[in-house]
């Protein structure tokens, strides 16, 4: 462990990981200094947002430290996909917490917060994970405290059913996902993501064993429970509905992210247009279209907002399992015009915003006195509430896919990536269109909501809650960033683009002395 | 002059932004704002059509077109709007050529009477309401100049939005479902015509001779009809390239338009809409239907159009004479108007769908045709529907007694939809029916069968409502002005003169004549307007195939001279319909043989 080699390598991790390591110590001292001190809410509220800004600062700072000569050594990296994203969660963190912070009582904010940092961290180490164990500590870091946070915020018995179904449904997948690991480590010999990318790409023949299906099968079911695929998706509508509203937002967005993120890194990455990627693509495949299909059928019949939400979320998953079943056909360096990560990477910003948005406004509008859990509740909104009502109406026909807001070049670029994945490949073509016949019927039950805030009737007293002024900013940035990144989506086309291409490049190994095989095998943090 | 179109474009939206940010807004002063920026608009577009070189079949007011390197490709400048390094090179390109001209013009003319038809009829939310007119207006514009197969998309589909508005918070008492059904109707077919797009620019970008990732229309034009691919030069299979993408494209143009069983949003839609809303949705949004069909169906995917011929034929023909039948069976005039819209739809499709020069350019100008009566039959609906609150003929009589003019206007709309020679509608109908006599007569014969069904349920119309002794259900205190309806039940036959209903209004006659000037004008006299707006039409007819298909053998040394790998042949015909039709042509033959 002393060889300068070896040292490079641990510096250079740590650096790059210093936002993530500021963020969970921040947060180990707030959530041990809570059981001590009794600061009111508001104070918390600033120290974790303080905390997000510093983190964001120092991610910022941290561009220009480049891991590709390390690839093959490094736990984490930060490449295009993985800075981009972390800089995404960390932003997504501030509109989560912007929402959050009113949402708990004195006494519990600190581990709140302390929580929401927590796994805020925890969805970066995923994004920038390279090795197997790192990934799975990463995923970790994000369930455990999720426990935590559905449970603190209310206590009843609704609450404790959804807790509970979400630990036991999380420990199990999880045991899924360390069960696919171990095959996939077992197979290649090899912990660290590029050198197994690199080795599937080097030695076909390690792919040809029969068990490296299990890994695969295995890997997207543990995944494929964080994202709440069909068929893993039966505890989302549950746990969504008896959820507080804020833990359904966070619920809905992060999960989803660090599944497609891990899915990318371990699978995508590694597989994509190996021999293997092609029995992974018909799983993949049906995955997608069962997600898109249920979810999207029985959203239609929902009234209860937060359980409609929660089979459009699946429905989501869907979309984005197309992605990933494009990009199972980029070989590592290819060149598409559209890439499936790239789609990927732009789908999930954009669901963010729209998702989190949709969140925040039931959020803000809210009230004891005049909930808003029903479509119903929402009759009338426009004429009530008319700011309101456009900004949700924006977030909703962004999800619906209507352009020109973020949700359509996100379903744009994902339904391109499939038809360029294999050229007349009649599978991806259906998938393309299924996709299609998907988002057609997804915009009903979206639609519901606008007809039911423009075109009825208001019912009962009018909303009258006015958010604070936190809500009010993270709201208007999600619609106002739906609206804006749909009119200019460049710079958010040129972030998916490198993701996308950093995500399966392979840097040349030759960098370390030896073969192939010895470069894989002995990483240089082992010599 | 670029610019100017971008200008010309987005001047709508201005004004929509406008009337959006005040919401409160008198009704007066919403209606000026929105008949102010209308007429600009229309000056604007006016302008552009008076400067359009006829000569030049390329699209016009682009940014900077230049050729490329190959000579092969042209390209089209846009705005940097997603051409950044790394984007997809999608870009806001906006030209105009003899095809979209046409159809650009025709949206800004028919805003006016949608106006007029709003002028007194909204006073509630008036705003708001002309607010979605110009934003609608706007997205219609942008959509006939665009000319990047994307940027094409997103005002198709934006127009979904402030359409869904207009019926849903100002139509009849059916409105929200007429509004979801026709939104969620075009959303689902127009994704599949995304996916057909998506597909036509990676073809392109992997086959094609440039093997540049295109969005543009004309260099996608280009590009397919020489790509290097062999399965794509034939489409003998449903499964093949061309036949597969062609049906993509289809689903949301065949809804739009309406082809016969995809109609079902239309009598909804039209019905509930309010009279502004019918006049667009009738006289433009179809439209985009044709022009859709045109330019990606019939341009991109020429051979995939020769495959599916037999079918859309059918659906055309059927369309026709089911929508003739159903029209016949409407006592609701705006209905019927409705239904015969599907009829005369499938006339516009069945002329393209001939792949004869005659009948393509037949279906550019009934395309304007239509727009006009149609429009003007919504007007002149609007009109009487405001003053009695009814549309059943059942209930009307002899107006003709009681407003004189509106009887005028909408005799004359009336037969110019029924395609009466020396009015617009023959124009149009007649080199339709020709060409598509020469590809297919039994389909011709059909259609002339509901050419004559056309002229019957109108006549009938025209009949119950404007002669015959007055009838006239009580006129509306609101609206009269100064009729005591309410002193009279809901009567039959109630002529005295106390219940004035009100006259034939200024807004209504300034909404009106400049459709019935056209109306005559086309029929009477096409050839200038006709010269002016459809060159591309008629300069690729050079290149079309000898028209009857049954006395032409595919191994004509004519149909095999003209196969667009030849370059001259390519560079001639830009846009590339006409040569690739030549080529889409042949196996057609051999399936009519």
């Amino acid at each position: 462990m002393t060889s300068p080699e070896a040292l490079l390598v641990s510096q250079r991790t740590l650096a790059v990981l210093a936002p993530e390591i500021w963020m969970i110590l921040a947060a180990t001292v707030m959530m041990t200094a809570g059981a001590f001190v009794s600061w009111p809410r508001r104070t918390w509220t600033r120290l974790a947002a303080s905390v997000l800004v510093i983190a964001f600062g120092i991610l910022f700072f941290t561009r220009n430290l480049g891991t590709e000569g390390i690839a093959y050594g490094a736990v984490a990296l930060n490449d295009a996909l993985g800075w981009y994203a972390r800089m995404g969660l960390v932003l997504a963190g501030l509109i989560v917490l912007a929402l959050a912070h009113d949402q708990v009582d004195d006494k519990r904010s600190a581990e709140f917060f302390g929580a929401l940092l927590m796994v805020h961290a925890g969805a970066m180490l995923v994004a920038s994970a390279n090795e197997l164990v790192f990934l799975f500590a990463g995923l970790e870091l994000v369930s455990i405290p999720t426990y935590l946070l559905l449970y603190l915020t209310r206590r009843n018995a609704t609450t404790q059913e959804a807790a509970t179904k979400y630990f036991f449904l999380s420990i199990f997948s999880s045991a899924l996902l360390v069960f696919g690991m171990a095959y996939l480590y077992g197979i290649a010999g090899v912990a660290n993501l590029k050198a197994m990318a690199y080795l599937v790409q080097a030695a076909p023949g390690v792919l040809s064993r029969w068990y490296a299906l299990i890994a695969v099968v295995f890997l997207v079911a543990g995944l494929g429970f964080r994202v709440a695929a069909v068929p893993f998706h039966f505890y989302a509508p549950d746990v969504y509905q008896g959820s507080p509203t804020l833990v359904t937002a966070l619920l809905a967005w992060v999960p989803k992210a660090v599944g497609f993120l891990g899915l990318v890194r371990v699978l995508t990455a590694v597989l994509g247009g190996s021999i293997l990627s092609e029995k992974a693509i018909v799983l993949t495949w049906v995955i997608a279209v069962a997600t898109m299909f249920l979810g999207n059928t029985i959203a239609l019949a929902q009234n209860d907002l937060k359980r409609l939400l929660a089979y459009s979320s699946i429905a989501h998953a869907g979309y984005l399992m197309i992605g990933v079943t494009a990009a199972l056909c980029d070989a590592p360096g290819a060149a598409d015009a559209y890439l499936g990560v790239q789609g990927i990477v732009f789908y999930l910003a954009a669901y963010a915003l729209m998702t989190l948005g949709v969140f925040g406004f039931i959020l803000a509008l809210n009230s004891p006195e005049r909930p808003v859990e029903t479509v119903d509740d929402l009759r009338g909104l426009a004429a009530s509430r008319p700011f309101a009502a456009f900004g949700l109406a924006l977030c909703l026909f962004s999800l619906a896919g209507v352009p020109p807001l973020a949700g359509f070049w996100g379903k744009f670029l994902v339904f391109a990536s499939a038809l360029d994945a294999s050229s007349g490949d009649r599978r991806f073509i259906l998938l393309a269109v299924l996709g299609s016949i998907n988002a057609a019927i997804g915009a009903y039950y979206y639609l519901r909501i606008v007809v039911a805030m423009y075109l009825r009737p208001p019912v009962g007293t009018p909303v009258t809650r006015r958010a604070p002024w936190p809500t009010l900013a993270a709201i208007t940035a999600c619609a106002g960033l739906s609206l804006i990144l749909g009119l200019f989506p460049g710079p958010l086309f040129r972030i998916s683009r490198e993701s996308a291409r950093s995500a399966t490049s392979l840097p040349d190994p030759l960098v370390f002395s030896g073969t192939v095989e010895s470069t894989v095998v002995v990483p240089p943090a082992a010599r | 002059m670029a610019t100017l179109l971008v200008i010309t474009v987005l001047l709508p939206l201005a004004g929509a932004l406008v009337l959006f940010a005040l919401p409160r807004l008198d009704h007066r002063d919403a209606r000026r704002i929105a008949l102010g920026t209308v007429l600009a608009t229309l000056t604007l577009s006016l302008f552009f059509m008076a400067d359009l070189n006829k000569d030049n079949i390329d699209p016009q007011f682009a940014f900077e077109m230049k050729a490329s390197a190959t000579g092969l490709s042209h390209t089209v400048q846009g705005l940097p709007w997603l051409n950044v390094p790394g984007g997809p090179g999608i870009r806001f390109a906006l030209g105009l050529d003899g095809i979209s001209m046409p159809l650009f013009v025709l949206t800004s003319l028919l805003m006016i009477p949608s106006v007029f038809a709003s002028w007194e009829s909204i006073k509630e939310r008036s705003a708001t309401h002309y607010a979605l007119m110009l934003a609608l207006h706007t997205g219609l514009l942008g959509l006939f100049a665009s000319l990047d197969v994307v940027l094409f998309y997103i005002f198709f589909e934006f127009t979904l939005i402030p359409l869904f508005f207009l019926i849903g918070l100002y139509g009849g008492p059916q409105r929200r479902r007429a509004s979801i059904y026709f939104f969620l109707y075009t959303l689902a077919g127009s994704l599949l015509t995304l996916l057909g797009v998506i597909a036509l620019v990676i073809l392109q970008w992997r086959y094609g001779l440039s093997r540049e990732l295109t969005f543009s229309i004309p260099e996608l034009t280009r590009g397919l009809a020489t790509l290097q691919m062999p399965e794509w030069a034939a489409a003998t299979t449903w499964n093949s390239p061309q036949a597969l993408i062609f049906l993509l494209l289809f689903a949301g143009f065949a809804i739009k338009v309406p082809l016969f069983p995809f109609h079902t949003w239309l009598p909804l839609a039209h019905v509930e809409a309010p009279t502004a809303g019918s006049i667009l949705l009738a006289g433009v949004l179809l439209k985009v239907g044709g022009y859709g069909l045109y330019r990606f169906n019939l341009g991109m995917t020429p051979l995939g159009a020769a495959y599916w011929l037999p079918l859309v034929t059918a659906m055309a023909v059927i369309g026709i004479l089911y929508g003739a039948f159903a029209a016949l069976a409407q006592t609701d005039v705006k209905r019927l108007v409705a239904y015969s819209s599907v009829s005369h739809m499938g006339f516009i499709v069945l002329g393209l769908f001939s792949l004869t020069t005659t009948g393509v350019d037949g279906a550019m100008i009934q395309m304007i045709n239509h727009g006009l009566t149609t429009g003007a039959l919504f007007a002149c609906v609007g009109v009487f529907y405001e003053r009695y609150h009814t549309r059943e003929m059942g209930e009307l009589g002899g107006l003709w007694n009681r407003l004189p003019l509106l009887a005028f206007f909408l005799i004359l709309a009336s037969l110019g939809s029924a395609a009466v020679p020396g009015l617009n509608g023959f124009v149009g109908e007649f080199p339709i029916l020709v060409g598509s006599f020469s590809r297919n007569p039994t389909a011709a014969v059909l259609a002339a069968v509901g050419m004559v069904l056309g002229a019957y349920y109108l006549l009938h119309m025209i009949q119950r409502v404007l002669f015959g002794p007055l009838r006239e259900p009580g006129a509306h205190v609101a609206d009269g002005g100064h009729g005591d309806a309410h002193a009279h039940a809901h009567g039959h036959d109630q002529a005295d003169a106390t219940h004035a209903v009100a006259p034939i209004a200024w807004h209504e006659v300034a909404g009106l004549t400049p459709l019935m000037v056209l109306i005559v004008l086309i029929g009477v006299y096409p050839r200038p307007i006709m010269d002016r707006l459809m060159p591309p039409t008629f300069a690729q007819s050079v290149s079309y195939p000898p028209l009857n298909p049954v006395e032409t053998t595919s191994d004509d040394p004519s149909l095999t001279a003209t196969v667009p790998h030849n370059p001259a042949r390519t560079d001639d015909a830009i846009v590339a319909t006409g040569a690739a039709t030549n080529q889409a042509l042949a196996p057609a033959q051999d399936r009519v043989r």
